[in-house]
């Protein structure tokens, strides 16, 4: 079976592995980083539970063969927290109630994140536009949206 | 995932040689590929992935032309001042393509050699003329898209062939070119139908150009050159939007499936047509 070598920056590390090249970056970021917080909830671009950053932009890590992610950056949920302070969105998501079972929230937090590094003061309209790729079968969406209005501010100093 | 061998060609040079001495299956951005090998409808004993290969991703402009490399993303089109200029409806398809996650990936030149007959880039493009531009080891062939389009899933690309960029000339300031398509829900949505029209007008407000493309309501994505030639020197009016949409009725053959019936599509292949028109005149008014 042919094994390929992957470099990768996630999260700031650098990482050099060695794979079967048929797997996707979702699965390496869980079976070999230990990095669990992308979820796979569909394996097939529909959900969004899987988004991480790659090079700053959203991505669905179950639609990323491995080796196409060689020598790409990435970011993902474990990433956001500075010195065991969580980042803003995750601070306004809690504080809003935008969370209940949490299986999509890595992924709504890490699409928000790609929105608000691009915008930092979307209106409603175009943080629909941006998390319309990540599914919640709990919230109904309004304090999702809400939490990122909320983080933006934040983000902003306001 | 089933195993497979990977080649990954850092340049074109690279991938010509490769393609001439393998028979394997091209991936570029992954978001049709990947869901097709996971059901099986893909199997390739050796893929090879192109997207490390940085030159074949740009949008560029002649004096009379704009080219889009092959590994342009739907995002590179949707935020290109240059195609909103020239291109207005891809950069509205664009837009309308999937999820923020799914343009970050998907790719101009997989959505072609996918070639589904709701792909979205195909109505916008084919209302453009647009030129594809395949490669090989054996040297380079232009295609018209309409040509290299050959039926549901298939295209004129042969096995050591790779899709270099697509191209289209400039059409002359001020037209009107607009898409418009109807899925199973707003947002992240493939195409029960499509239509993208463009629209020109003399000074005395008749049409001088009219181009109408339809997807996802034949084995590929089609033109209508019936209803194209109908509306050509007559002056726009509800009316006449009315009986191109009923020409374009006539010239598609659309089928039954999970997303919409052979009768429905009929149905809304109209009313998108319609619409599109009225849409692309009223932008000329602006
Ligand atoms: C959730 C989701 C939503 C989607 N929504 C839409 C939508 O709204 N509209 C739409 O049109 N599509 C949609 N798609 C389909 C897909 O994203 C697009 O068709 C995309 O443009 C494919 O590009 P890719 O680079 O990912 O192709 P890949 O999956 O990498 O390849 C697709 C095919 O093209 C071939 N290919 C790729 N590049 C080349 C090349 N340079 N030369 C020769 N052959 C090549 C491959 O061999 C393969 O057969 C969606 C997909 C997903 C997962
Ligand atoms: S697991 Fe990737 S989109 Fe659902
Ligand atoms: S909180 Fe349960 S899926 Fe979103």
């Amino acid at each position: 079976m042919q094994r390929i070598q992957v470099s990768l920056k996630v999260n700031g590390k650098k990482y050099r592995l060695e794979t079967p090249p048929n797997r996707t970056l979702l699965e390496v970021l869980r079976e070999d980083l230990g990095l669990t917080g992308a979820k796979d909830g569909c394996s097939s671009g529909e959900c969004g539970a899987c988004t991480v950053l790659l090079d700053g932009r959203a991505v669905n890590s179950c639609l990323v063969l491995i080796g196409s992610a060689d020598g790409h950056s990435i970011e993902t949920v474990e990433g956001l927290q500075k010195a065991g302070m969580p980042h803003p969105l995750q601070k306004a998501f809690v504080e809003k109630g935008a969370v209940q079972c949490g299986f999509c929230t890595p992924g709504m937090l890490m699409a928000a994140k790609a929105l608000l590094d691009q915008n930092p003061k979307p209106d409603e309209e175009q943080i629909r536009t941006a998390l319309a790729g990540n599914l919640c079968r709990c919230t109904g969406y309004t304090k999702i949206i809400d939490a990122v209005q909320e983080a933006a501010k934040e983000l902003r100093y306001e | 995932m089933q195993s497979f061998n990977y080649l990954a060609p850092h340049s074109q040079n690279e991938l010509c040689q490769v393609l001439c001495n393998t028979a394997g299956k091209i991936i570029a951005g992954g978001t049709d590929m990947l869901p097709q090998m996971r059901n099986l409808k893909q199997t390739p004993s050796t893929l090879i992935d192109i997207s490390h290969i940085s030159d074949l991703r740009y949008i560029q402009e002649s004096e009379d032309e704009v080219l889009i490399g092959a590994l342009t993303t739907w995002s590179d089109i949707l935020e290109s001042p240059l195609i909103q200029k020239t291109a207005p409806a891809l950069a509205q398809a664009a837009s309308l393509v999937g999820a923020p996650m799914t343009r970050n990936r998907g790719t101009i030149g997989g959505n072609l050699g996918n070639a589904s007959p709701a792909a979205d880039s195909l109505p916008p493009l084919l209302t453009l003329d647009a030129i594809v531009h395949l490669n090989s080891q054996s040297g380079q062939r232009q295609v018209p898209l309409r040509n290299f389009l050959t039926g549901p899933g298939t295209t004129d690309l042969k096995a050591d062939e790779y899709i270099q960029q697509v191209s289209y000339k400039k059409v002359a300031l001020p037209f009107g070119n607009v898409f418009n398509k109807l899925g199973p829900r707003q947002g992240m949505t493939i195409s029960i139908a499509s239509v993208a029209v463009l629209l020109a007008l003399d000074a005395n407000g008749k049409i001088t150009l009219a181009r109408i493309a339809l997807g996802a309501v034949a084995p590929t994505a089609v033109r209508c050159p019936d209803a194209e030639a109908f509306l050509l020197g007559k002056e726009p009016s509800t009316e006449l939007w009315q009986e191109a949409a009923h020409q374009v009725r006539k010239a598609i053959a659309p089928i039954d499936d999970v997303r919409g019936t052979q009768e429905y599509r009929h149905h809304i292949a109209g009313i998108l047509t319609r619409r599109a028109l009225q849409t692309a005149y009223l932008s000329l008014q602006e």
